[in-house]
């Protein structure tokens, strides 16, 4: 079957230098901006997103939209924060985009910002993205050198000012109040919603959070149409999506496809398919955070809502494909020891539960495991999910439930069997 | 009683009134001090300023010294306590030496899958340390570290926060070799004081009985106690400016207050 590849975002990375702005201009770049801020005016903008059904890029799939929209007419100061916090297990979308293409990503910014009238817009980077900050920060002096950025935007007299803000090692910063505290200066821990970022974000005013990849797409559907996007892919779930496949597969890396591809096809006709002589036991269809699919999902349509109904979800669209040779209690161990690490520890449910499922699957993996371990991870499962602020908490045990369920026979064989490696 | 680690010994002592405390660090602060100003004028609220001034600091003296966290209170106007409990929320930060390649292997699925076990039980055995830990001659310290964003090209690491990818004991052989023959291609970390065996503050905190892990003694050397509260004090009595400033901030920024309003708690 044919690859339902398609290049947006995507389009001219390893072939042409995008951190260039005299390149990046080539391509059409920065032409929508100037077209938005001289002729389209902010509301259009805001109807393109909302026209698109552009569904928020990092994990929760909200119509950004409508997000937008929340922001209230209060005359305070507002912030558009693009969140380039890429931490989820099995993500690397923002990361390429990044490192490759910065000027799309400003370009989206600054887009976004002009829509909700915003004067100072910050990107938030991974602290482990030294390179891509480097990149990021070369590009902003570009952009500004070139009259996008400061004042007299384009010569209008649109203003705005952009700061890049590096993060320094911690996943929760992804979460969008989490990551707020962050550029404020103080512990990533999230806070309490009500009231939303919206209402009461950066500083205390208006803010708007949005993913890197759906900002990016900001330019291409003023350049293409809201058509464009909006038909592509399912009605409620549309448009296009850089997908991180990685696991099990011959050709791992990220494909940009229409919303609406099966989980299939991504895994045989983008990313090569399973390595000779393997069979496929599950997929994670949107990274950590997602319970595991299986054999009979495999023709599933690939987006928001299809894979919610499923029992998971599309999160950031990172799938992590496993093949026969998979240990779960492993892999589960893997992760889990990830949200243990990451839970800042405001709610005992996340910080408590993480840290014992995660010591209850270091001793099966030790050798020490009994028979009634497995009903303990089983309880546990249940006693995590909806009982914390934020959605780490929640991110606990989807994958083990769904692979513990599956694949309760690897968790029993290890009760009472000595330890094999490392 | 556990030795105090190497680095520690200088909690807090550094104070801009307070002249010839360090010489070093006081050559460092006035260097930095103009970039230290750009970054606060960059921000609304000057608080947002505190992580970039920490990754400034540490890239200039291979870790967050207690020095640079006191210059940091002292720029921002903040307890000393506030900027140390903020930054040991962040595991980028050293709060002790560190040596002079970090090697940070990720540990989480993709990597896991696809033999991240072999690789980091290989790095353990050529380095002769674990997780957290820094070799003897100062050049290495090792962790195993979480998702990296890079899992097409599993196993991944970075070093000194530059990607390493596809990772194999070869490739390993060869980096450790042009490390140790000072021919690597990243840059070493600065090291401006000698490490110990960990730069996790957690092992400054013995136990002091079976039940009382990781409760310390907030007055030891490294604990996480310190003499903030003794140079507020002093500078609210000495400094009538700044004391004003900070009742001012104190009464009408309860923004700055941590149990009210603090950005939606209700």
């Amino acid at each position: 079957m044919a690859s339902p590849v398609v290049e947006v975002l995507t389009k001219g990375i390893g072939e042409l230098n995008l951190r260039d702005i005299a390149v990046y201009r080539e391509t059409g770049g920065y032409v929508q901006l100037e077209r938005a801020v001289k002729e389209l005016g902010p509301q259009a903008v805001m109807d393109a997103a909302t026209g698109a059904n552009l569904r928020g890029r990092g994990g929760a799939g909200f119509p950004t939209g409508r997000k937008w929209s929340f922001l209230p007419n209060n005359g305070r100061p507002r912030y558009l924060v693009c969140n380039c916090d890429e931490a989820e297990p099995g993500t690397f979308k923002d990361h390429m985009l990044l490192e490759q293409t910065p000027h799309q990503i400003i370009e989206g910014i600054l887009l976004g910002a002009f829509a909700i009238g915003c004067k100072h817009a910050y990107i938030y980077i991974r602290g482990e993205f030294q390179d891509g900050f480097e990149i990021m920060r070369d590009a902003v002096a570009q952009a500004r050198a070139a009259g996008y950025i400061g004042k007299g935007i384009c010569g209008t007299e649109y203003d705005l000012e952009f700061t890049i803000h590096r993060g320094a090692g911690a996943y929760i910063c992804g979460e969008e109040t989490g990551l707020l505290n962050s550029l404020e200066g103080k512990r990533g821990e999230p806070r309490l919603k009500p009231p939303f970022p919206a209402i009461k974000g950066l500083y205390g005013e208006p803010t708007v959070v949005n993913n890197v990849e759906t900002l990016a797409y900001l330019p291409y559907i003023l350049r293409n149409g809201v058509e464009w996007f909006a038909q592509a892919g399912p009605e409620r779930s549309p448009g296009y999506k850089v997908v991180s496949i990685s696991g099990h597969v011959k050709k791992p890396g990220n494909y940009e496809v229409p919303l609406g591809v099966t989980i299939r096809q991504l895994i045989d006709d983008c990313a090569g398919g399973l390595r000779d002589g393997r069979t496929f036991l599950g997929v994670q269809p949107g990274g950590g955070s997602s319970a595991c699919l299986f054999e009979e999902h495999l023709d599933l349509s690939y987006d928001f809502d299809t894979i919610a109904k499923a029992g998971s979800m599309l999160g950031s669209g990172a799938m992590v494909v496993f093949d026969d040779t998979t240990d779960f209690v492993r892999a589960s161990h893997a992760l889990i020891r990830f949200y243990a690490h990451e839970s800042c520890g405001q709610c005992t449910p996340c910080r408590e539960g993480g840290q014992w499922i995660e010591k209850t699957l270091a001793r099966l993996l030790d050798g020490r495991g009994v028979e009634s371990d497995i009903e303990v991870l089983k309880s546990a499962c249940h006693g995590i999910t909806g009982l914390n602020l934020c959605a780490l908490g929640d991110s606990i045990e989807p994958f083990l439930g769904s692979v513990l369920d599956r694949f309760e026979a690897q968790f029993r064989a290890y009760v009472g069997r000595e330890r094999v490696a490392s | 009683m556990k030795a105090a680690q190497p680095g520690s010994e200088l909690i807090a002592s550094w104070d801009p009134h307070v002249a010839g405390s360090d010489p070093a660090f006081e050559a460092l602060y006035a260097k930095l001090r103009p970039e230290c100003l750009t970054l606060i004028g960059t921000y609304e609220d000057s608080r947002s300023a505190l992580i970039p001034m920490a990754h400034l600091f540490q890239e200039h003296e291979g870790f967050t010294s207690p020095n640079a966290l006191a210059a940091i209170a002292y720029q921002l106007e903040l307890p000393l306590a506030v900027v140390e409990s903020t930054i040991s929320f962040y595991t980028l930060f050293y709060r002790r030496p560190v040596g002079r390649y970090m090697l940070q292997v990720c540990r989480n699925l993709s990597c896991i899958i696809n033999g991240a076990d072999a690789i980091m039980a290989y790095f353990r055995e050529q380095l002769g340390i674990g997780h957290l830990q820094t070799t003897d001659d100062g050049l290495f310290s090792y962790e195993e570290v979480e998702c990296l964003a890079a899992c097409d090209r599993a196993p991944c690491m970075q070093v000194n926060l530059r990607f390493k990818y596809d990772l194999t004991p070869a490739m390993i052989d060869d980096m450790l070799a042009a490390m140790r023959a000072g021919r690597y291609d990243v840059k070493p970390l600065p090291q401006t004081k000698a490490p110990g065996r960990t730069w996790k503050v957690d092992e400054d905190t013995q136990p002091k009985s079976g039940g009382a892990v990781g409760v310390s003694n907030p007055n030891n050397a490294g604990g996480i106690g310190d003499r903030s509260g003794v140079i507020m004090l002093d500078r609210v009595v000495n400094d009538a400016a700044f004391a004003a400033r900070s009742n001012e901030r104190l009464v009408h920024e309860p923004k700055l207050r941590p149990a009210s309003g603090d950005g939606g708690h209700h």
